[in-house]
């Protein structure tokens, strides 16, 4: 946990919270069950029993997306993290938000721990939030993008190259969301919800934006 | 029923002897609470009807339990416990546990704690578990009888901390996840701890060369043979060479296990063209098996301990006075390892690693003894010509006939050591491990120089490599060798010599023979000729020591050698040493190139120009050793659990040695701990090294040298690498098995908040009357008052609660907060003035309030025991509003608690005095003292007036303070002011309001809602309040919509749920559901672009 001492507060935080991405996620593709169980074995993150993969590469794939992120996060450029889960028609089934707001003006220094506390909550209810989700179809598939508030100059950066658009399709009919947690702790606050397409919903109540 | 009857009456009968017998307990036996009560109760009946048959048994408990408690008695005491951390405490461990009871007993034992066999409420101070059945869950209090239910942890974490921690944030989970706000309260502060105690480096073990050597014990040695030859002094280090001006990689040599074929083939490949092809990428591939160390077990000297003899004095100014002694060096650790040529040479292997750190994991996988029964393989062994020297003198080629050495001092009477020697100079006699001046007395025109620590890293980083071939159907090996030895030199421009052989062993014995700059192969036919002559000190593995002990037995050559048998041998010298001997006379060398070896303790040692005067000396040289060694573990990525410290004591006789600052003669003393949980944490090091120099009673002046040892390794991940390290730092193994599904996660309890405080009966007997108003606070401000635990910072009070405090409780409590607690009650008072312009109408509403709740008052049976008929209840609850607070909970209480009224009030005296004499007693018994007293001095009064009583006067304590303090955290999230003016008119949601300030601070609306919606649901209204009450109640919810969407949808979301959920039962909800919902559905679009999905 040693982190330097003249980090920003977003700095810590944003280090902070990249540990923490990668840990739900894999936590997420467990959850749904995308490979089998087996792939993963349980650690222990911040005191609460969490899943990891066991195959290097979906280790690294993990750590490696996340990690891209942290410059993009201390600036506070990153809208949203998802996990999208697509069937083989790239068509999304279901996409699991991480909305972050990270406080570019917060002065004072984050005490990390705190902040671990918070961010546990969302590892425990996220572990018990199988029923909030649907089940998916045996061959989908996965990934994981960033929404970020304005698209990062390429070339200008070389992380920035890491990031490419996606191929997913967007989703025609309206959308909506189930929250599973939220958390405001400045200097950094972090929603994470489910969205899903509202197909099988009888009762849609507006018309879809088309933001996404 | 019959064995559970008679298990808790022999637990009363246990419990009362052990009453008689220890007084101490009786404070305890006051904070008996109604499950005990109640449990006690229902024993005491059946006892009184059924006594002849238990008491035999229960007479025999009581035995049973005298006579465990003796034991635990004289163990203690035999253990002579130092620490007395645990105190006071007293456990009792329930069911299957991490670590099991009996370590957990072990651990009480030593650290002054108390291990009961058999619960008793007046014995035990905590219930350890780390599960427990639902039923237990249900019944939590019947179970625990209000003690503190309680995990392993915190009695690890405890003594790794080295004093009592709250147990609070330890609390089991399925007891805690019932009262959020407890367990939020506290982690906080405990979090630090509990941090400390979670992280764990993972990564792979990278074990300290130099430190993972078996530890031989003090070998006073010489130097082995040849001064270049640092073979016998190190280990098998791999030749790498690095060209100087281009600083790529290109040639190097290797160790390489046999079964890693497709290597092997790359690395012929590479080695046999002779090209330089080798990128640095295949180099670092590589390199990986090159890393391991042989099995090499018990003579190889263990660096540390030879620093005696090879560390010589100073630096290359040769000055003596420059006293480099702990003395005067106040960073001596730090400059006593930057000095030190075997903790480069030791630490080399990680600074390799370091280099190249995108190793491959790929390749340590297929690793295999498969060679052990290969009598055809082929090692080649390659090793640098006196290899610090050669670095020395390459660029000064005047001194390329000249004999020259590699020392600390050039001080020709210095004590100082030669390290390496070039052959010119060996043949005037200089040796390796040689004093200077005994050198330069042979050779008085010996040239010596200083280590040159970056030149010898540059160059190549250390002197020698094993290779194996087998597989790699090379046809001449000779061929082979020569190529590599001439690459190396074309690059280095230091020459190596080679030897080949079936094994390891032969390999080296080969090279030994090719040296200088030679060449040597050992065909399998003569290995018998090769050893027959062979000096037995030339085999690896046999110093000094051994050698004086064969020597002793005329056995000088390995021929002689192997006239002995292999038992004797072993008789005479150990099992693996007769072993090895038996083996190596024989040219039997079973190790395999490349196996790891899991390094098995890290650690430090100083046993040159070690000097204290004090113990303060002492002190600060453990702290910088300590740091030091924290510094290898974390570099290593590992935890230990056993912590050794090593002392050389200068014995009595000794005079001070003849190598300046040297050990000399010393008693070599160890003591060493284990402690619970691994830590590499440099604080708690020092706290352990330092208790461990108590155990030793050593007067500091007679210390000559210092080493600590850490041991029981536990590393995270053995997968985990380079980069990757320290990011995830705490991650942890899934070492605990107490892992489970948290089911009751605390979000989910929020309205349960409730019956959990209830369920649980710390703190909440404490305070009288209608206590449920001031539940929450009263459980934690008496949780934190707990002596044990941390109380919760001044400014976290609510002051109106601390002012509604019993006055017991309060002194108590102005006590621990050092009296502080009455200022900031008078502070609170002004702020409370200042703000009550807020309002006459705040008074209005408490008259109101009043009002409303007399007519409610009746008396109230004793309803729960003598099923009373619900309707009186729901008229009580309904009325009062205040005693408890709403159908939900209460209900809740009723089934999952014990049967006994929570407080006074809740008895109705006329029912009581109706019952039967024999059964009022009992419950008045069972009644918490307290109150018993209470009920006693106030027998005049008629029944009603108690609740009344006590409902009312906390009705109109209660409302004016704590409103403002619930408004002003509701306006804190934002401009509300609106809301909360409009609620002053409107009768129900007054009740709101109410419910808002009874939960404390929670500014969440929906832990408040639950109890608001489900009391609302048994107003009735008038039709005009009504479509006003709806618009108002639209107005909240909108604002607080607003407030809340961007930052916490969760909140919205657990609302509008709840929302739905009542509006199915009421008309008023359902109208204010749909007229607020488009409003939400819009809000969540414009924040999240999708609508809320409520199913």
């Amino acid at each position: 946990m040693q982190r330097k001492e003249n980090e920003t507060p977003q700095g810590q935080a944003a280090s902070v919270l990249v540990e923490f991405l990668e840990v739900a996620i894999t936590a997420v593709v467990f959850l749904k069950g995308v490979y089998p169980s087996g792939a993963f074995e349980r650690r222990r993150y911040m005191n609460v029993v969490v899943q990891r993969a066991r195959h290097p590469q979906l280790r690294y794939y993990i750590h490696a997306t996340v990690s891209g992120l942290l410059p993009f996060l201390q600036k506070g450029m990153v809208d949203r993290v998802a996990v999208v889960f697509f069937n083989t028609d790239n068509v999304p089934l279901e996409k699991f938000i991480f909305k972050l707001t990270v406080n570019q003006s917060y002065g004072s220094s984050v005490e990390g721990v705190d902040l671990q506390i918070s961010l546990r909550s969302f590892l425990a209810k996220l572990s018990v939030s199988e029923s909030l989700t649907k089940k998916l179809p045996p061959d989908c598939r996965w990934e994981i993008t960033g929404n970020f508030q304005l698209l990062p100059e390429t070339g200008t950066s070389k992380e920035a190259n890491f990031w490419i658009p996606t191929d997913t399709k967007q989703w025609e009919q309206p959308l909506f969301i189930t929250p599973i947690r939220s958390m405001s702790s400045d200097p950094l606050c972090l929603q994470f919800y489910i969205e899903h397409p509202s197909l099988s919903e009888s009762s849609v109540l507006r018309e879809g934006n088309s933001e996404l | 029923m019959d064995s559970r009857l008679s298990n808790s009456s022999s637990s009363n009968h246990h419990s009362n002897s052990k009453k008689r017998k220890k007084n101490a307990t009786a404070n305890n036996a006051n904070q008996k609470t109604l499950g005990v009560a109640w449990g006690s109760k229902s024993l005491s009946a059946s006892c009184s009807s059924r006594k002849s048959p238990f008491s035999d048994f229960s007479s025999y408990m009581a035995h049973k339990n005298c006579k465990l408690q003796n034991q635990f008695d004289s163990e203690a005491s035999a253990s002579a416990a130092r620490n007395t951390i645990f105190s006071g405490v007293s456990i009792f461990v329930d069911g299957f546990t991490v670590p099991s009871s009996q370590e957990l007993r072990g651990y009480m034992l030593k650290y002054g704690g108390r291990f009961e066999n058999y619960f008793s409420r007046h014995c035990v101070t905590h219930i350890i578990c780390s599960n427990l059945p639902d039923s237990k869950v249900k019944n939590i209090r019947a179970f625990s009888a209000g003690l503190p239910v309680v995990k392993p942890t915190w009695i690890l974490d405890s003594i790794a901390a080295n004093r009592l921690l709250s147990w609070v944030p330890y609390q089991l989970e399925q007891v805690a996840s019932n009262q959020p706000k407890l367990s939020a309260f506290f982690t906080l502060k405990s979090s630090k701890m509990s941090e400390d105690t979670s992280t764990n480096a993972l990564c792979q073990v990278e074990p300290d060369v130099e430190d993972s050597f078996p530890r031989v014990g003090q070998l006073k040695e010489r130097h082995p043979s040849e001064a270049g030859e640092m073979v016998e002094v190190c280990r098998q280090i791999s030749n790498e060479s690095n060209d100087i001006s281009s600083k790529k990689t290109d040639v190097f040599m290797m160790e390489e296990p046999i079964s890693e074929r497709v290597i092997c083939d790359e690395e012929k490949l590479a080695e046999a063209n002779s090209s330089e092809t080798n990128n640095e990428r295949n180099t670092e591939g590589e390199l990986d098996p090159t890393y391991q160390e042989p099995s090499t077990s018990v003579s190889i000297p263990c660096s540390d301990n030879q620093n005696v003899h090879q560390f010589p004095s100073s630096e290359a100014t040769g000055s003596s006075k420059q006293c480099h002694s702990t003395l005067t060096d106040p960073n001596f650790v730090e400059n006593y390892f930057k000095n030190s040529r075997l903790h480069f040479i030791g630490t080399w292997r990680q600074r390799y690693r370091k280099r190249f750190p995108t190793l491959s994991t790929g390749l340590n996988n297929g690793i295999s003894n498969s060679n052990k029964s290969d009598i055809n393989s082929v090692i080649l062994h390659v090793d640098m010509d006196c290899f610090f020297v050669s670095v020395v003198i390459r660029d000064k080629p005047a001194l390329l006939d000249k004999p020259v050495a590699v020392c600390h001092s050039n001080n020709s009477k210095g004590t100082s050591e030669i390290s390496s020697a070039n052959y010119p100079a060996r043949s005037y006699g200089i040796r390796a491990g040689m004093f200077v001046r005994d050198a330069k007395a042979l050779c008085p025109h010996l040239v010596t120089f200083p280590y040159n620590f970056e030149a010898y890293e540059e160059a190549v980083s250390c002197d020698e490599a094993f290779l194996d071939f087998t597989d790699a159907m090379v046809e001449d090996p000779e061929l082979l060798a020569s190529s590599i030895r001439k690459e190396i030199y074309e690059t280095t421009r230091c020459t190596a010599s080679a030897g080949i052989g079936g094994n390891m062993l032969m390999a080296r014995i080969a090279t030994r023979t090719a040296k200088p700059n030679g060449q040597c192969y050992i065909t399998p036919e003569r290995v018998d000729d090769h050893l027959n002559q062979l000096p037995v000190d030339a085999l690896p593995g046999i110093g000094y020591v051994l050698q004086e002990k064969l020597k002793k037995q005329s056995v000088h050559t390995c021929g002689q050698l192997r006239m002995i048998s292999k038992n004797s041998l072993q008789k005479e010298y150990g099992m693996k040493t007769g072993e090895m001997l038996w083996n190596y006379s024989r040219g039997i060398d079973y190790r395999s190139v490349g196996i790891i070896q899991e390094c098995k303790s890290i650690g430090a040692d100083v046993n040159w120009g070690v000097r204290f005067r004090d113990m303060k000396d002492c002190e600060h040289f453990l702290i910088n050793l300590c740091k030091e060694v924290s510094l290898r573990l974390q570099c290593c990525g590992v935890q230990g659990r056993t912590f050794t410290l090593k002392i050389k004591k200068r014995r009595k006789d000794a005079d001070e040695p003849a190598k300046f600052m040297g050990c000399g003669d010393c008693e070599n003393l160890t003591h060493s701990v284990t402690i619970p949980l691994a830590t590499e944490n440099v604080e708690i090091l020092q706290r352990i090294v330092k208790q461990l120099l108590g155990c030793f009673y050593i007067d500091v002046k007679e210390i000559r040298g210092i080493g600590l040892h850490v041991s029981r390794l536990e590393n995270a991940d053995t997968s985990k690498q380079g980069t990757e390290k320290y990011t995830l730092k705490s991650w942890l193994t899934s070492g605990s098995a107490s892992v489970k599904k948290q089911k009751y996660h605390m979000g989910h309890n929020k309205h349960n908040s409730d019956c959990a405080n209830c369920a649980s009966s710390h703190g909440c007997i404490h305070s009288q009357g209608s206590s449920f108003q001031i539940d929450n606070k009263i459980l934690n401000i008496h949780v934190s008052g707990d002596p044990i635990s941390t109380p919760p910072p001044l400014c976290q009070l609510d002051v109106e609660v601390i002012r509604n405090l019993p006055s017991e409780v309060f002194s108590e409590l102005n006590e621990i907060y050092g009296g502080k607690l009455i200022d900031f009650i008078a502070k609170g008072k002004g702020k409370c003035e200042s703000s009550s312009s807020l309002g006459n109408s705040l008074e209005d509403d408490a008259a109101i309030c009043k009002e409303e709740d007399l007519p409610y008052s009746d008396p109230i049976p004793l309803n729960q025991i003598f099923s009373e008929n619900k309707a009186m209840q729901h008229e009580r609850v309904l009325g009062s509003g205040h005693g408890s607070c709403s159908q939900v909970t209460h209900n809740s209480n009723i089934e999952r608690d014990d049967l006994l009224p929570s407080s006074l009030s809740q008895i109705d005296a006329s029912v009581l005095q109706q019952i039967p004499e024999d059964l009022k007693a009992v419950i008045l018994e069972h009644l918490p003292a307290h109150r018993a007293q209470a009920f006693c001095s106030t027998p005049a009064i008629c029944p009603g007036r108690i609740n009344q009583d006590s409902v009312g006067v906390d009705t109109s304590k209660n409302c004016p303070g704590t409103v403002n303090h619930a408004l002003n955290d509701s306006l804190r999230a934002g401009n509300l002011p609106s809301w909360m003016d409009k609620f002053k008119d409107s009768s129900c949601l007054r009740k709101l309001r109410e419910i808002y300030h009874r939960s404390g601070f929670n500014s969440q609306l929906s832990s408040v809602l639950p109890q608001f919606l489900s009391e609302f649901h048994h107003l009735d209204l008038t039709q005009e309040i009504y479509d006003e009450t709806v618009n108002i109640m639209c107005e909240l919810l909108k604002q607080y919509v607003k407030v809340k969407i961007e930052r916490d949808i969760e909140e919205i979301y657990i609302c509008f749920r709840l929302l739905k959920r009542f509006a199915v039962k009421s008309q008023f909800f359902s109208r204010v559901y749909n007229d607020i919902f488009p409003f939400l559905q819009a809000a969540v679009d414009d924040n999240y672009g999708g609508s809320l999905f409520m199913p």
